[in-house]
């Protein structure tokens, strides 16, 4: 029996429930998540916008170094919160599935599809035995046959679409603002000032400019962030 | 004499300006001697608006089919829409490798648009506007090359797959006893078999 211990066996174990119900690793892995800083989403009529702000704990630190968008084959990229390292793996995971389609079908890969396969794939490490669930969360942001398309995963594998999102700390609160501030039919160009806007947090001293990335008709693109 | 039964077999494909026509003898062999079956059918839907003709042996040319639809199916229900053409023809090369099977395929796109492919038992792709497969290629080839017109109907076409059906069926010892008629419009896949192909001509 698990009695004399402080912790429970479903507290300790991502694929054991709770008796409520709950799988408390795939809670503690979305609050780290929130450990991390935020990135934002925003898609338009004629592209997607990524943007990721970076937190610059020293001056000696090489602001390129901190990577929290990634591009995942021409027509998709990814902006990533909560622990780089498992962040790292999802896209490694997403880079494959893309070409994986290539080879099975002759065909890029859809959004929604490269969503369904990363989901996927977060979800097996909430069920299989001695593993831990990904601490991190991913945009998934592609634009195709005109349509742009913005989807979030979190670690429990639950993917979602939206028009306009944030991941990591402080997502809340930026939400509000997109949700005050997003226009659908707003030109990409308004988007990554939004992003800007958004991400620019005036009481953070670190706070450095935030990394951005397009996604259009022209295929993913990076903007120097320090513009 | 062999023992394992074969389609020997004609069967042709070839695009229309609102379709293809898929069409095939219906006669299967053994050692291309002797007639083991009267009403073979050689060409099977694999997708709603897709049809494979196959040739080669009877067993390959069947688990080739029960595949490709298992992948055009899984995809349709996974993905919430149809696999594409080109989709359809590299999961076709994808599946063939390994099998004894000569395979055309032929559909029609979500656009309307006809495509006809041979596929090869190594995985080889080829688009093309008609040809043929089977023991009875070279005869119905001839046909083909003479009376394809790629400003043809469907019903157009029809004749003509007939016409390269029935040539081979005079002149190959392992293809007759009538033929399949398979029609791929944007509408879906209509097919159907007569005892002899003038039926179809008449």
């Amino acid at each position: 029996m698990m009695g004399n211990n402080d912790r429970q066996a479903y507290d300790r174990n991502s694929n054991i429930f709770s008796p409520d119900g709950r799988l408390y690793q795939v809670e503690y892995a979305r609050e780290a998540v929130k450990q991390g800083s935020a990135s934002v989403g925003i898609r338009t009529n004629d592209g997607v916008v990524l943007a990721a702000a970076r937190r610059v704990r020293s001056p000696l630190l090489e602001e390129r170094s901190v990577e929290k968008l990634h591009k995942v084959d021409e027509f998709h990229g990814v902006a990533s919160a909560g622990h780089v390292a498992d962040a790292r793996q999802l896209v490694d995971v997403a880079r494959r599935a893309a070409q994986v389609e290539r080879l099975r079908y002759g065909e890029p890969i859809t959004t929604d599809q490269l969503t369904t396969e990363i989901s996927e794939h977060i979800q097996e490490y909430t069920q299989s035995g001695g593993t831990r669930p990904y601490g991190a969360a991913l945009l998934i942001a592609g634009f195709q046959d005109g349509d742009a398309r913005l989807f979030e995963t979190d670690p429990s594998g639950t993917a979602i679409e939206w028009q306009a999102t944030a991941i990591g700390g402080g997502s809340d609160r930026i939400r509000e603002e997109l949700e005050e501030q997003y226009d659908p039919e707003m030109s990409v160009e308004d988007a990554v000032a939004l992003a800007r806007d958004v991400l620019t947090d005036e009481d953070d001293e670190d706070g450095a400019e935030p990394t951005i990335a397009v996604i259009t008709a022209d295929g993913y693109e990076p903007r120097d962030g320090g513009e | 004499m062999d023992k394992v039964l074969k389609t020997g077999t004609t069967t042709v494909a070839l695009k229309a300006t609102d379709g293809v026509v898929l069409a095939a003898d219906r006669r299967a062999s053994l050692g291309g001697r002797f007639v083991a079956n009267k009403n073979a059918i050689k060409i099977e839907p694999v997708h709603d608006r897709a049809a494979v003709t196959i040739s080669g042996s009877v067993g390959g040319g069947q688990a080739f089919v029960r595949q490709l639809r298992v992948q055009s199916d899984l995809y349709e229900t996974r993905r919430d829409r149809e696999m594409s053409m080109d989709a359809l023809a590299q999961t076709a090369a994808n599946v063939i490798r390994g099998m004894q099977a000569q395979p055309l395929l032929g559909g029609v796109d979500v656009d309307g648009t006809p495509r006809v492919f041979q596929i090869d038992g190594a995985g080889g792709v080829i688009e093309d506007d008609y040809t043929a497969s089977g023991s009875g290629m070279t005869v119905a080839t001839g046909a083909l090359e003479r009376l394809y017109d790629p400003e043809m109907s469907v019903e157009e076409a029809v004749d003509v797959a007939a016409e390269a059906i029935a040539a081979a069926s005079e002149r190959d010892t392992a293809s007759g006893n009538g033929i399949t008629v398979t029609r791929i419009t944007a509408d879906g896949v209509q097919q159907d078999t007569y005892d002899d192909t003038t039926e179809v001509l008449a």
